[in-house]
């Protein structure tokens, strides 16, 4: 269980966080969202005692980091790939941060097992591909068996197959009570994986909800019809909050208006459907629409 | 690489936060599984045993060109000189060697799992300082005394006639411990400055740069106390600690004060706790 509270960091003239609250319970997949520099990272720095608030707190189980006796135990943290000596083999760098918690040689095997590391656990992490490091960062976190992880970027440079198995992973480890915190560029990876988010943009929170109701939220919902008949279609339904915007394949969208009064109105003239769909309401799109103005490096061409 | 689904995890009470704490016995164990797991530190220390071997066999198979039969206290002294001829090389290396051992880990980014698994800093950098100092120590040990058990026999060929008494085996004894003490000033160096480049720059400046700038400033003003101030440089306190009889000479002479073997040893541990308080304070406040 993490708490924050009003936490604030600044570097410097720099404030990277400010005055950010949430808390991320057991049993529950917390998705971290926001844009690059939205204040993601130094938040998860400062819940593991690497970084220290300018003012606020960020506790786990009710204490500050850096005051617990037994951390690993506690919090497992992947916070950015190969936080690791590269000329050191991957089970010797496992072995020695298991040794400061006496956590048994034989749990060392089970995260390599676990992470898939067996064939690549006696080389040296500085040929590790990107995805390898991930694996090895998250078979840290999971060390100590603890009732908290929190995974930042966990499935950045993973292969389709290890972001599956990722997924998998967060979701077992919530249902099995434990309080799991992951961030993620990926919103069609988090839309699956998280049941609450946390949106963070310029170092604040935007939104801390469960995942649906950002979704329901973000987006104004709009319906797909093809008919031969447009014009007819559209003195059916026509009214004070109906638009109906033509689309270049030759469907029409239409907003303000379900697709259930659409088809019954339809039915009612004797205008033919081939086709009436609600657009999927998508996390991505409710991302877009909630940090739109809190981008702080924008590409020209995006969107 | 296969996919493992991490559901055949044994059952757990999530109540249950069983394990032992972190204790500075296993931090000490976890700084020796990382020290043995580096080649790099294994090569280091086979390069300081060779070098010191080498250089007191070669000086010793040089010495005494006359051949004329060297007794006493002059015997003693030129037996302690020849063991200890490549201290100077060794002080470089394990000075190096005490940076890139936290150098290293800022640099990897390996600091951040460390300082993760071990909160308090100070008890992760206290058990790294002191599974560094032990190792060289112990490798610094063994260097200088098969080094004299290696020249032993030459010198004695040439009319060197000295053993290893008690007279002799302090400054040995000695070599060991001030290449232990510049391994820990390095060490903290290493921890304020966290770069390798700038830990080494500084770490060598200090001890091949700074007495030269101080002798030379002190040629041209002949101050005495620079003459002081250059005996106090680390290099130079640490010097009388593998010298033979220096407690006869220690005092001041014409206003510059030269240290013995104790004094040295006194001034050179003052650096080393000095340094290592202000990294240990710097550290705990800095963000890792």
């Amino acid at each position: 269980m993490i708490e924050i509270q009003n936490l604030t960091k600044r570097y410097g003239e720099k404030t990277a966080v400010e005055d950010v609250s949430f808390t991320v319970r057991p049993g529950v997949v917390t998705g971290f969202l926001g844009p690059n520099g939205a204040g993601k990272s130094t938040t998860m720095r400062a819940v593991v005692g690497l970084d220290t608030p300018t003012s606020g707190r960020a506790l786990v189980d009710g204490r500050p980091y850096r005051e617990l006796r037994d951390p690993l135990r506690r919090v497992g943290a992947l916070l950015e790939a190969k936080a690791v000596h590269r000329s050191r083999s991957a089970y010797d760098h496992l072995h020695a941060l298991a040794a400061t918690h006496r956590i048994p040689k034989r749990r060392v095997d089970e995260v390599i097992g676990m992470t898939g590391l067996e064939r690549v656990a006696r080389k040296r992490v500085g040929g590790f591909s990107l995805g390898m490091g991930q694996r090895l960062g998250i078979a840290a976190a999971l060390l100590g068996d603890p009732e908290t992880l929190i995974l930042d970027e966990p499935v950045n440079g993973l292969d389709p197959e290890g972001v599956l198995w990722v997924r998998q992973l967060a979701r077992s480890l919530a249902a099995e009570g434990r309080a799991v915190f992951i961030s993620s560029h990926l919103m069609s990876e988090m839309a699956l994986t998280a049941d609450r988010v946390v949106v963070m943009g310029r170092g604040r929170v935007l939104a801390d909800t469960a995942l649906q109701d950002l979704v329901a939220s973000g987006t104004e919902r709009s319906v797909s019809v093809r008919t031969p008949d447009p014009e007819g279609l559209r003195t059916a339904i026509a009214g004070p909050d109906v638009s109906i915007g033509y689309e270049q394949d030759g469907s029409l969208l239409v907003r303000g208006i379900g697709a259930e009064q659409i088809g019954e109105a339809a039915a009612a003239s004797g205008v033919v459907l081939h086709q009436l769909a609600s657009t999927e309401a998508s996390l991505e799109q409710a991302y877009l629409a909630l940090t739109h103005d809190e981008v702080e490096y924008r590409s020209e061409v995006a969107r | 690489m296969s996919t493992v689904t991490p559901s055949t995890q044994q059952p757990r009470n999530p109540q249950q936060h069983g394990g032992p704490r972190v204790r500075f016995s296993g931090v000490v164990r976890s700084e020796w599984i990382k020290t043995r797991s580096l080649r790099s530190t294994a090569w280091t220390f086979l390069l300081v045993l060779l070098l010191s071997v080498g250089i007191g066999v070669l000086l010793a198979s040089l010495a005494n060109p006359d051949g004329v039969s060297i007794t006493g206290d002059a015997a003693r002294n030129a037996l302690v000189q020849m063991a200890t001829s490549g201290t100077m090389v060794s002080a470089l290396i394990v000075a190096v060697l005490g940076a890139l051992v936290v150098t290293g880990e800022y640099g990897t980014g390996m600091i951040r799992s460390t300082f993760t698994a071990v909160p308090r800093r100070w008890e992760a950098l206290a058990a790294k300082g002191f599974v560094l100092a032990v190792t060289v120590f112990v490798v610094t040990a063994v260097s200088t005394w098969a080094t004299a058990f290696a020249v032993l026999p030459i010198a004695d060929g040439r009319g060197v006639e000295a053993s290893l008494d008690a007279g002799v085996a302090f400054p040995l004894l000695g070599t060991s411990v001030y290449l232990t003490l510049i391994a820990l000033l390095a060490f903290g160096v290493g921890i304020l400055l966290r770069s390798t480049a700038g830990a080494i720059a500084t770490v060598l400046g200090v001890m091949l740069v700074a007495p030269v700038v101080v002798q030379l400033v002190q040629g041209f003003t002949d101050a005495a106390w620079l003459g002081t101030l250059n005996n106090l440089l680390p290099q130079n306190a640490g010097a009388p600690l593998m010298q033979f009889g220096t407690e006869d000479t220690s005092g001041w002479h014409d206003g510059v004060l030269a240290l013995g073997g104790w004094s040295g040893f006194a001034v050179l541990t003052a650096w080393v706790v000095v340094t290592m308080a202000a990294a240990l304070v710097t550290v705990e406040k800095r963000d890792a």
